[in-house]
């Protein structure tokens, strides 16, 4: 009976389970045999041939390598660079331009770019010499047209410049030259020869330029989204409430409520809308693209990222005429060097292919600039460069306090004084080189083939260090190696009472330079100081001795956008005034002398540069109340 | 191992005992039953490994089997090619507004075979490579089937190769296609343009405003915006698998290794191989190699023979030389061998210029400068030789898509294509475009490198002041002391009170401390660590100032110094209290320091101010699980973040003023909270979490702090601007 009902439970599970397999494996089954064919909607994409293997390749074994070659560069209607650009007048010393002096009357404004060119690296007085010969085409006001000029040749590696649009009717052809004008149409557009500019407003600031206005690195939260260009200088502002189309359904209708501004001023806006030739598309523009939607989707990091390019591009590049006429005359550098050209690094990453000279090296880590981005530290060693101005007391306890530095790789004495070289120099065990000088203060910043580290500790002869604050102040610049790190400082301040800048040595709560008597900075500043700085403003140092500081404290200040560094000196004894150089001390003439030459620079620069700072970096256990064993650089707190 | 035991007593139970020859039977039909079931079990759940296959769903047919098209002999022909097409002028955009994710349809005509009136075909139906690159096109993201939603369309007329081309036939097949409309928004490929005598730059075929991507544009031809140039492709790389090599020097300094050179450039390469010797190889067809099939594969110099394109990777740059054409099927191979290639082709453009950094990869040489070509390649400096080879030698995937030349045919065209649509997509979607650095920096330069996101340098103006977040739980006593100090901050600009207690309401309006400046007090949703660094809407000032509430004995000078510090490196987490990482030798992994050391890695964000962003990347974009793993530890929120921003920009903290002491006067000088052990061990535990999510230790040491310029100068204190700085 028991073994009955197991039986027949067992069958019932059985048939039970055949019953399963014959319901799902039929459907299976069925699909098998049946042919599938595509269900429609299904999506179906490029077919897989049977004879896909039979096809045949698009060119013939031996069609490729044997394509017959003729010498003849295939030509077309314009010039390209290879083709109207004569690259052998340019060897030896890179892009040398010549300027053709101007015939008749000419505007303020002419006269000052011819005479900002003549300052420049690239200037030379020799039509023969020069690789680039370049044609002003400015005064669109006065009406004179430039005619042909005497070295013309077709125009053959000729720049013809012209900041604002022509109103001459083409008085000659432009055959072979370059243009650089605003703007140009596409079709009388060469890439890679002609080259496009901004629209300048007839105002734009010859040199210096307004930095640019962007006051902090992300968008106040609630500002206006998006501005849109209007006719005749408007702006209206679009709003995130605007309506908007979908893609396809070209809108017509008024882009909805949004204030219009009317005048000079740029409005408040996050990004604006730029619609060049037309205008009046805007709005039906900014419909279809959805731009709203779409710059509403862009994430925080992308806006921040754009908004300090524009800000960059603008300080680098197009803040004033000098700035884009030397961007010009760069590209074209560029061009003729090949592969010694900025690589692209430089021209899109702050300070700029203007301030990254492509002469000193393409690689970016050379640079102080970019060891961030590149992944980079600079060298651990440095070099230190000791002046001797008169009297000429050679520096003996100085050479014996750096040469104790773990960090000192070199030490070079620059002799410049009128007595002659001492014979005999203290032995050390670090390497010392004494260069005869030319007597001339600017020679303190020549770069020196001898200088082999990243870094230069530059002092006076007359400056006084201990081995530990060498030590500790090159550290604190391996940290900040595209600034200037030094002991002692001075301020600049804008006196009301003279409607100018003033200049004080005093200790006060905050400076904006460092005295380079006593400072760290790296060797490529030797390179911008000989290399880009104006002429007058070298020769305003050599003639008066003090200024020297305060240009190369400008100068890597108009570079970094940063104020220098400050680190203790033990020494701070006020009667130690010891590190003005070329003159006797800071407290009496310098003071004196030092006011002008600030001016005198903030106008070259065309603005004032230099910032500042309101903290100095200590050692971490600095004057602690904690056992002296504990510190690393104990001898900073000696009395 | 007990539960099989227990099976196999339990398992002859089931079955009763009956007869054995009734046994067997059941078992047997039992077995058939179960396999049975589990075959079909596979078949359901496993359809689609069989459904979704080529073979089931695409049609299987011969291309010889493809309809045919008569063409009339009058039907219309499109323009020439627009020369002053640009994307604004002849692309239209509104069709590619259909799919929202920025990313553009392509459809593919079907293939149809094209004959003129007497049934001469008007060309080969179509060749291997294009047939393999529309299949790639099809098996990719951007293929659809739907023509009306198409924003890009692909005819599937094959014009790869002019010489196999009745140029006006074609035109007439290309102008007959359904959404021809001008040949908007269509895209042609071709490599080998032009032909005898003169080798036009682009494909002579009429096709007014397509779209050409083709090998060998120059400067004349090349629609700069509109075209996309693209690398000829060359079978001989496809077929040879060559191992990588790293960049250092090579057996050749210079290599020249193409056959049916111009005699007048062969004789300037020769006397290049006359002056320098061995360390310049020119190479030349094999004359007396008998076998004909083998020879493409063989160069000879003299009588020695060598390998191609195996004898490239010998060279540290190889000669690419303009023949009759501008684009060299040459330049894969030296691509793929890692040969740096030496590109002397007046007026080319290479390929793919709009995205890539030639200069990086590439050397340049104008045809009238030949002869010099050994002293210019000279002057380049080693380092920079080494940088261009290391930019050929990215890792494998990425090389594959930018040489564009691979073994395997389908990872040459495949990459290709993708790239030629990712071009267009870039233009289409600007705003949503690889930038220029995304598409040349190989990741593996990046791993050490930094993006740093604050990379303007820029000192915010001292006006807009700073926002303070005080996280709180439940201390309102001490909560009140804080708020009550930070408020005589000049610098403050409003203070946000976290409630982080979703048990007790805050304390009502009428008890909070009376401060000049906004008070508002955010309440949250749960308990978490993580909301001290949110991103919350009523932050408008760029300076954060994340204070515990607890944190009382910080004066009003030592805050506003720290705002200053902070103005001047806005990048930077600005901290009073410092702390460091250090390499544990024994235990062989990092360790959390905080005894009074004379470096400094972190600093804590119980007192720290920092730029507003990070919150929103803390937020968002905090790599792997570590925000929720601080979430769930409640703990070591301030090294994550200290983490993230080393990591983001590269930099070190700065620590500001000497202050030790932050909790009350009476504490000793480390704070009670860190002094616990075990607390000790869970911060080292945080420190190698993240470094191993990270990948990475981005944690600077520094060995300086921040003080104002006259601390502890003998100097008169009143002069000072801050004079009440704490020195422990």
């Amino acid at each position: 009976m028991q073994s009955w009902r197991r039986r027949k439970s067992l069958w019932l599970i059985l048939s039970a389970s055949w019953l399963l397999l014959v319901l799902l494996g039929g459907f299976s089954l069925l699909r098998l045999a049946l042919p599938s064919r595509p269900r429609p909607g299904a999506p179906q994409g490029w077919p897989r041939w049977l004879d896909a293997e039979l096809l045949q390749s698009f060119s013939q074994a031996g069609e490729l390598p044997e394509d017959a070659a003729s010498p003849q560069a295939p030509h077309g209607g314009s010039c390209n660079w290879g083709a109207c650009f004569d690259t052998s007048k340019c060897r030896g010393d890179g892009l040398k331009v010549f300027v053709y002096p101007a015939s008749g009357p000419i505007s303020e404004t002419h006269h000052r770019i011819l005479a900002s060119i003549e300052g420049s690296r690239f200037h030379t007085f020799s039509p023969a010499g020069a690789c680039l010969l370049l044609l002003l085409s400015l005064d669109a006001q006065t009406g004179e047209c430039s005619s042909m000029p005497l070295q013309w040749n077709r125009g053959r590696n000729h720049l013809v410049l012209r900041l604002h649009p022509a109103p001459c009717p083409k008085t000659f052809q432009l055959g072979q030259a370059m243009v650089a004008e605003a703007s140009p149409t596409v079709d009388s557009f060469r890439p890679g020869f002609d080259v496009a500019l901004p629209f300048l407003p007839e105002a734009h600031p010859l040199r210096g330029g307004a930095p640019g206005q962007l006051q902090q690195h992300s968008p106040q939260p609630g500002i206006t989204l998006l501005a849109l260009e209007e006719e005749r200088g408007g702006w209206r502002t679009a709003d995130t409430g605007s309506s908007a189309c979908p893609w396809d359904a070209r809108c017509e209708q008024d882009p909805g409520p949004g204030q219009t501004q009317r005048g000079e001023t740029l409005p408040n806006a996050t990004f604006c809308l730029i619609s060049g030739h037309r205008p009046e598309a805007a709005s039906r523009f900014l419909q279809a693209l959805q731009v709203l939607a779409a710059l509403q989707e862009m994430s925080p990091a992308r806006v921040l990222a754009l908004r300090q390019q524009t800000q960059f591009l603008w300080d680098a590049y197009f803040s004033s005429v000098e700035k884009v006429i030397h961007t010009t005359l760069e590209v074209i550098q560029d061009r003729i060097f090949g592969t010694s050209a900025h690589p692209s690094l430089l021209w899109n990453s702050p300070p700029g292919a203007l301030l990254a000279l492509s002469t000193f090296s393409t690689s970016p880590q050379d640079f102080p600039f970019y060891h961030l981005q590149q992944g980079s530290r600079p060298e651990g060693r440095f070099s230190a460069l000791i002046w001797v101005g008169p009297p000429g007391q050679p520096p003996l306890k100085l050479i014996q306090a750096v040469a104790g530095s773990q960090h000192c790789a070199q030490i070079l004495v620059l002799w410049s004084n009128e007595r002659p070289l001492p014979s005999s120099w203290p032995e050390t065990a670090m390497p010392l080189t004494v260069i005869d000088g030319h007597r001339k203060v600017s020679d303190r910043f020549f770069p020196y083939s001898t200088i082999r580290t990243d870094a230069i500790l530059s002092l006076d002869a007359r400056s006084s260090l201990s081995t530990s604050e060498v030590d500790f102040a090159f550290v604190v610049w391996q940290s900040f190696p595209e600034r200037m790190v030094g002991f002692l400082t001075s301020s600049h301040f804008w006196d009301e009472a003279h409607g100018g800048w003033g200049y004080t040595a005093e200790r006060t709560n905050e400076f904006s330079m460092v005295l380079t008597t006593a400072a760290f900075y790296h060797r490529y500043y030797h390179t911008l100081f000989t290399h880009s700085l104006p002429k007058a403003l070298r020769t305003l140092a050599d003639e008066a001795p003090t200024c020297v500081d305060v240009l190369m404290n400008f100068l890597v200040a108009a570079v970094t956008k940063l104020p220098p560094i400050k680190v203790p000196y033990g020494k701070q004894r006020q009667e130690a005034a010891p590190l003005a150089s070329g003159g006797p001390g800071p407290r009496s003439k310098p003071q004196a002398a030092a006011p002008d030459c600030v001016n005198q620079i903030a106008a070259a620069f065309g603005h004032m540069p230099l910032l500042s700072s309101r903290l100095r970096l200590d050692p971490v256990l600095f004057k602690d109340p904690v056992s002296v064993q504990r510190k690393k650089y104990r001898s900073l707190e000696k009395p | 191992m007990c539960a099989s035991v227990k099976y196999n007593i339990r398992g002859p139970a089931l079955i009763p005992r009956m007869k054995t020859k009734h046994r067997i039977y059941y078992i047997t039909l039992f077995s058939i039953v179960l396999l049975g079931l589990i075959a079909t079990g596979m078949f359901q759940f496993w359809p689609h490994s069989i459904e979704s296959s080529n073979d089931w769903n695409v049609e299987k047919r011969s291309v010889r089997d493809v309809p045919v098209v008569r063409l009339p002999a009058d039907s219309p022909i499109p323009e020439r090619g627009d020369l002053s097409c640009r994307m604004h002028t002849c692309f239209d955009v509104y069709r590619c507004g259909f799919n929202p994710k920025n990313k553009i349809k392509v459809y593919i005509y079907a293939l149809k075979k094209y004959v003129d009136d007497f049934g001469v075909p008007v060309s080969n139906t179509i060749s291997r490579e294009y047939n393999e690159l529309l299949t790639a096109i099809s098996d990719s993201d951007y293929y659809t089937d739907d023509i009306n939603r198409a924003c890009l369309f692909v005819p599937s007329i094959d014009v790869l190769n002019q010489n196999t081309l009745r140029i006006k036939e074609t035109a007439q097949a290309l102008a007959q296609l359904s959404r021809w409309d001008r040949g908007t928004n269509h895209l042609l490929f071709n490599m080998l343009p032009g032909g005898p005598p003169d080798y036009n730059t682009a494909l002579d075929v009429p096709r007014d405003r397509a779209l050409l991507a083709g090998g060998g544009f120059s400067t004349w031809t090349y629609r700069q915006g509109y075209d996309v140039s693209i690398p000829v492709y060359s079978p001989l790389s496809a077929e040879v698998d060559l191992p990588e090599k790293g960049p250092g020097p090579r057996r050749y300094f210079l290599i020249s290794s193409q056959v049916g050179l111009h005699p007048e450039y062969r004789e300037d390469l020769e006397a290049l191989q006359v002056k320098h010797g061995e360390s310049v190889l020119v190479l030349d067809k094999c004359t007396n190699l008998s076998e004909g099939g083998l020879s493409i594969r063989k160069r000879c110099h003299k009588h020695q023979v060598f390998d191609y394109p195996q004898v490239l990777q010998e060279a540290t740059f190889c000669v690419v030389l303009r023949g009759a054409r501008l684009g060299q099927a040459i330049l894969s191979d030296v691509l793929q061998a890692g040969c740096v290639p030496v590109v002397i082709a007046d007026s080319y453009i290479l390929p793919f210029s709009e995205v890539l950094d030639w200069k990086r990869a590439s050397v340049v040489v104008p045809e009238e400068k030949m002869s010099d070509v050994y002293s210019i390649l000279q002057s380049i400096p080693q380092r920079q030789i080494e940088e261009m080879q290391r930019q050929l030698f990215m890792e494998p995937a990425r090389r594959e898509s930018w040489l564009a030349a691979n073994h395997q045919m389908n990872s040459l065209i495949w990459p290709r294509e993708q790239w030629d649509s990712q071009i267009i997509n870039d233009r289409i979607y600007p705003y949503a475009a690889i930038s220029y650095e995304e598409w040349n920096d190989p990741p593996a330069v990046k791993w050490g490198s930094v993006s740093n996101p604050l990379f303007l340098p820029l000192i915010p103006p001292q006006s807009q002041g700073f926002t303070a977040i005080v996280l709180t739980y439940d201390r309102v006593e001490s909560l009140f002391r804080v708020i009550t100090e930070v408020s005589k901050v000049p610098s403050l600009s409003k203070l946000l009170v976290v409630w982080n207690n979703q048990n007790k309401n805050p304390p009502e309006d009428s008890l909070w401390p009376k401060i000049r400046v906004p008070l508002k007090v955010v309440r949250t949703a749960e308990n978490k660590l993580s909301n001290r660094f949110f991103p919350y809407d009523e932050i408008e000032t760029e300076a954060v100032l994340a204070i515990d509430d607890d944190i009382i004995m910080l004066t009003s000078d030592e805050l506003q110094f720290g705002y200053e510090v902070w103005r001047e490196f806005p990048d930077r987490l600005v901290g009073y209290p410092g702390r460091l990482h250090l390499w544990d030798h024994e235990m062989n992994k990092w360790k959390y320091e905080s005894e009074w050391t004379n470096e400094v890695s972190m600093v804590l964000t119980g007192a720290a101010f920092y730029h507003k962003y990070f919150n929103y990347l803390y937020t968002y974009k905090m790599p792997g699980d570590i925000k929720n793993w601080v979430d769930a530890h409640m703990n070591c929120e301030d090294i994550a973040m200290n983490f993230l921003v080393a990591n983001v920009t590269g930099k070190a903290v700065i620590k500001v003023t000497p202050r030790k002491k932050f909790k009350c006067p009476e504490c000793t000088a480390i704070d009670g909270l860190s002094l616990d052990q075990t607390h000790m061990v869970e911060r080292s535990e945080c420190i190698n979490k993240f470094a191993s999510v990270f990948g990475t230790m981005p944690l600077k040491v520094v060995e300086h702090r921040a003080d104002p310029v006259l601390y502890k100068d003998d100097f008169p204190e009143k002069l000072k601007s801050f004079p009440n700085i704490g020195s422990l």
